[in-house]
């Protein structure tokens, strides 16, 4: 959470999916981004978010906002738009070329359905940079989508050319082991950078394809006290989130 | 009028019923309990983000099919009647993103028949689209005809940008549901609708509905309406029928009126997660054994949780 906050640069307009981005991004606007634009899909403009807020259309989520409008105001006018810099998303399933689904889910069981697009498309169709935050599991980083709900670089370079979207695009994936970032030259995912005491195997043995290694790979810098103070006192003091993804990350070490 | 009478006249079976709501949000809950009440089935249920009454639709066995971007109650999880449903083919989905189904309302709202969008491009949103040959008018490349087979009437197609050949750009068809239902605010007796704070794909979606019935948490005098024009969201000639329901959106939210219910929302859930035979037992007691939405007001949440509710809101706002 707290690295994933960090990719949020001051300034930016961030379109911010639900869960974990939320938080983040609300983070970010109480430390090092204080000028950083939220927009949330069900037509919030430049709130100040309360905590804890569960859902895009908590009336958390539209505290001190300049704006509450429409899903055409957000989604048309300012994403489709272009005027948008940062998209934040939850991950379902998110494969090699950075490609994810949230809606279906094939296995020899039988299929799995999921939530569906939502905002979801229309961010990584249309934002500049993508940023995703999700748990690292096998089964969450597949070889290939079983679906595309919402495309990254689709089969790899110039496919999102190809299919006209812009080639102006960036994907970054913070995880509970790793951050990973699109090979400029390949599309393809690698490992950007570590999280503490966690390796390049380690990462590897949770992602269902082989990530390459970026040079110059490094450990994820530790919180500074500040920013933790921030984000258990401030962001989420009901522990609405954080003690499960506390939890789990003890649990992984 | 009541909500009985409005829902018998305006919803019928078979009928696509446009959603109004998102999440925990504002949905139309008096009125989706109406539609139950009623057993009016086989209805194609469209919308954006569809929550937790389009759930309680399909628990009750009354939906054949929904057009949507997504169905979820995020933090309290997925819908799970409509889930289950889907996994075991009993219903159908078109899947789309929220622009693009914003974009069906609006082409709708507008009277034309269809309306381009970017999203969905290079995704599976498409992959069952049509790949339609750029036409004689409309792609400029001569000596073309129109493709002999019609596209699927709910699903988008592909073409080229006419002005910048090579530039590939989806038409989604214009949505016109037969009737909406919407939770609001406020409202006067004919049907002048307003909608505060956030309004999701509201106004598109009944500007391009047939019919559409409001429930409101206020009816204002026509003079109010009149005295401050500029905040209609909707005016009557839109609006079919009005209903008066306060709390009609619990146990979601409606803004500046009450917040939502995470206690009912996740007793809804648990019983949704059950399966079958738990949600027909809410629906029972929550549902078909109240006569009226104020009877259920009264059996899941009380007057005082209510006002607390009510407390919490006038706190943020």
């Amino acid at each position: 959470m707290i690295e994933a906050a960090r990719h949020v640069r001051d300034g930016d307009v961030v379109f911010v999916g639900t869960g974990l981005p939320l938080l983040a991004a609300t983070l970010a606007q109480r430390t090092h981004a204080p000028n950083v634009v939220c927009v949330i899909e069900s037509g919030v403009i430049a709130p100040r978010v309360r905590p804890t807020p569960v859902s895009v259309s908590d009336p958390k989520v539209m505290y001190r906002a300049v704006r509450l409008g429409t899903l055409r105001e957000v989604l048309g006018c300012l994403l489709q738009r272009g005027l948008v810099d940062l998209g934040f998303l939850g991950g379902a399933q998110i494969d090699r070329y950075g490609n994810i689904n949230s809606t279906v889910i094939h296995s020899p069981g039988g299929m799995k359905r999921l939530p569906g697009s939502g905002g979801g498309n229309d961010m990584a169709s249309h934002c500049r940079r993508l940023l995703v935050i999700t748990r690292h599991e096998r089964r969450r980083f597949p070889e290939r989508c079983d679906y595309i709900t919402s495309p990254g670089f689709l089969d790899g370079p110039g496919a999102r050319e190809r299919a006209g979207l812009s080639g102006d695009f960036g994907i970054t994936v913070v995880t509970d082991l790793a951050v990973l970032e699109n090979d400029p030259e390949t599309c393809a995912l690698r490992i950007a950078q570590l999280m503490p005491g966690i390796t390049v195997d380690a990462v590897r043995a949770q992602t269902g394809f082989a990530p390459g290694v970026a040079p110059g790979v490094r450990e994820v810098a530790p919180p500074a006290p500040e920013v933790l103070g921030v984000l258990r006192d401030e962001v989420d003091p009901d522990r609405v989130y954080l003690r499960e993804d506390e939890s789990v990350s003890a649990a992984r070490r | 009028m009541t909500a009985a009478e409005a829902v018998s006249r305006f919803v019928r079976p078979g009928s696509t019923v446009g959603m109004g709501g998102q999440n925990i949000g504002r949905c139309p809950v008096a009125l989706a309990h109406e539609i139950i009440r009623q057993r009016i089935g086989e209805l194609t249920v469209v919308g954006c983000n569809l929550s937790i009454s389009m759930d309680q639709l399909v628990g009750a066995g009354l939906v054949r099919r929904t057009i949507c971007g997504s169905g979820n109650l995020e933090r309290f999880g997925t819908t799970f009647c409509w889930r289950r449903a889907i996994e075991d083919g009993t219903l159908e989905v078109e899947d789309y993103s929220h622009l693009a189904m914003v974009t069906r309302f609006l082409a709708g709202e507008m009277g034309v028949p269809f309306m381009p969008t970017r999203s969905l491009l290079g995704s599976d949103l498409l992959r069952a689209a049509e790949k339609v040959a750029p036409a004689g008018g409309l792609g400029g490349t001569a000596g073309r005809t129109a493709p002999p087979t019609t596209p699927h009437p709910d699903r988008p197609v592909v073409i080229d940008n006419p002005w910048n050949p090579g530039e590939p750009v989806v038409l989604v068809p214009a949505l016109r549901p037969d009737v909406s239902i919407v939770h609001v605010q406020r409202a006067d007796a004919v049907g002048n609708v307003v909608i505060e704070g956030f309004a999701t794909h509201e106004p598109e979606m009944m500007r391009a509905s047939r019919h559409v019935v409001v429930s409101c948490e206020e009816l204002v005098p026509n003079d109010e309406i009149r005295a401050h024009p500029e905040q209609t969201t909707v005016p009557f000639v839109h609006v079919s029928a009005v209903v008066v329901q306060p709390f009609g959106a619990y146990p979601t939210s409606t803004y500046r009126y009450y917040d939502y219910d995470p206690v009912h929302v996740a007793a809804y859930q648990a019983a949704a997660r059950g399966g079958a035979g738990a949600v027909r037992e809410y629906l029972r007691a929550h549902v078909w054994q109240c006569a009226r939405f104020d009877d259920y007001l009264q059996r899941a949440a009380g007057r005082e949780r209510l006002e607390a509710l009510r407390r919490a809101m006038q706190e943020m706002v």
